[in-house]
């Protein structure tokens, strides 16, 4: 479970969050839509930490901390609770496939080397990279590497895997692979938030759509909801310009 | 003028009895330097309060100054700090008993931590930001994700620089004879002084002082090649 409290957060004078209320249930697949600046990776960050909110309460799962008091400790525990996997896949550069992987269960979750050597291979047949285990991250296509980005997540078995548009940074080619992996970990019933600019993937993946805008959530509700019948002004606008200029009606016919 | 080719080789000889001391004179200080230089580079690359400006100052002030200085204020000043300090103590050391040697390497170490730290400054910002990141995002604590994800690929990726000190640090152990270590320089000098054939002296030392550094670069690049073949898909 994610829950969220008005989590606030500005650059220099730009406020991006401007309070952000969310609560996310257990094993649900949410994803959040967005024109760009609108706060979507921030607010993703701040859920980890990877940017310290100014104000407001992040918990997952048992782990509730408080930006305004949080000291590292707590930073670390909630950090325990997720993964995220990146745009720009971030694997370590040094490490093979196998070790960035392992890296995590070996150094962070204290797991023996055998059983994070098994688990890692197992996860990594999981995203359909068995026979590279060896082979280093500049060695990959980035549809491979971000699959290994999703593996070295998904081998930690968060409470939550957050992901920060997998698909942005790949060939056009190449993102199909990387959406039916998550596709796939997503019918497991794990917890996932994911920005995302894949409509056709939203709609078909989530169990509820979050729209925002200028630092809030505009609207949410189911994917139906959303991309058939938005009720905000802006979310139907947004949706216009994504489908490219055509009629939102041609984003509702390839929904059904 | 005629150049004695059969003294130089005389020369050459006897010349080279002090590699020892100058391969001493430069890798004494750059392993101790590459100790300094870490804690230096770290403490300015996390801007540790407090440590912050000392750390930028022995850097500004070390780059900003001869090496010769160094060499020349460790080596006339140790020596009244020493005494002040064991007159306060009420302790008496004889500073005239200290090796000389030991001023040299001092002033030497303090110079080669102050490269060394920008060197390995560099190596930790060229690292791509996303990979700190990631290691925060699978759990690990800023010491962890510094020595595990980091530094081996900073100072991979530092070798060629680190080369170009090692051969800076072992000309510049030439320096050493003003203070009268009988290094490669020095012993050039003793050398021609029995004939005043100083120009044979010095060609014979200064091919020395050539073929050790081509060796190292030949080294260099071979660690190099390995250390960093992950960045070339594994290719060596």
């Amino acid at each position: 479970m994610i829950y969220l409290q008005g989590i606030k957060k500005s650059f220099r004078n730009q406020e991006v969050l401007k309070g952000i209320n969310l609560t996310i249930e257990k094993g649900k697949v949410v994803t959040i839509l967005g024109p760009s600046g609108s706060g979507k990776s921030t607010l993703l960050r701040c859920i980890n930490f990877l940017e310290k909110p100014d104000e407001g309460v992040v918990q997952i799962g048992d782990v509730r901390v408080v930006a305004e008091k949080a000291n590292k400790k707590d930073i670390m525990a909630l950090r325990k609770q997720s993964a995220m996997v990146f745009q720009h896949y971030n694997l370590f550069a040094h490490k093979t496939v196998l070790e960035n992987v392992m890296e995590g269960l070996i150094v962070a979750k204290k797991m023996k080397k055998a059983e994070a050597r098994q688990r890692s291979e197992q996860v990594l047949e999981r995203v359909g990279l068995s026979d590279k285990l060896n082979y280093f991250p500049s060695q990959l296509s980035g549809g491979q590497q971000q699959r290994v980005g999703i593996a070295r997540a998904l081998a930690l078995n968060p409470e939550v895997i957050l992901f920060d548009e997998p698909t942005s940074a790949l060939d056009p080619e190449l993102v199909g692979e990387v959406l039916a992996v998550i596709k796939d970990i997503a019918k497991e019933g794990i917890t996932m938030l994911i920005v995302t600019h894949e409509m056709q993937f939203a709609r078909e993946v989530s169990d509820q759509v979050l729209f925002m805008d200028g630092g809030v959530i505009v609207e949410k509700g189911s994917p139906m909801e959303i991309f058939t019948n938005p009720r905000e002004e802006r979310t139907r606008k947004f949706l216009k310009r994504i489908s490219g200029g055509l009629p939102v009606h041609w984003i509702q016919k390839t929904a059904y | 003028m005629t150049i004695d080719i059969p003294f130089m080789w005389t020369a050459f000889k006897e010349i080279i009895k002090a590699l020892p001391v100058t391969m001493m004179l430069t890798l004494i200080p750059l392993f101790v330097g590459f100790f300094i230089g870490i804690v230096v580079a770290l403490i300015r690359v996390y801007k540790v309060k407090g440590l912050l400006a000392i750390a930028n100052g022995y850097v500004s002030f070390l780059r900003g100054t001869p090496i010769i200085m160094h060499v020349m204020l460790i080596y006339f000043g140790f020596p009244l700090l020493i005494d002040a300090v064991a007159a306060k103590l009420g302790i008496s050391v004889q500073t005239q008993l200290i090796p000389i040697s030991t001023f040299v390497l001092t002033a030497l170490s303090l110079s080669a931590g102050a490269y060394l730290s920008e060197v390995i400054r560099s190596g930790i910002l060229s690292i791509p930001k996303g990979q700190v990141e990631a290691a925060y995002s699978v759990g690990m604590n800023t010491f962890q994700t510094m020595v595990r994800i980091i530094l081996p690929q900073a100072l991979a990726q530092s070798i060629p620089n680190f080369t170009n000190i090692f051969v800076g640090f072992l000309h510049t152990s030439s320096i050493a004879f003003l203070v009268s270590q009988k290094e490669l320089t020095g012993a050039a000098n003793i050398v021609a002084s029995t004939n005043l054939k100083f120009l044979e002296a010095y060609i014979a030392a200064g091919i020395i002082y050539w073929l050790v550094t081509i060796l190292v670069e030949g080294l260099s690049s071979l660690v190099e090649k390995r250390a960093t073949s992950y960045m070339r898909g594994g290719v060596r």
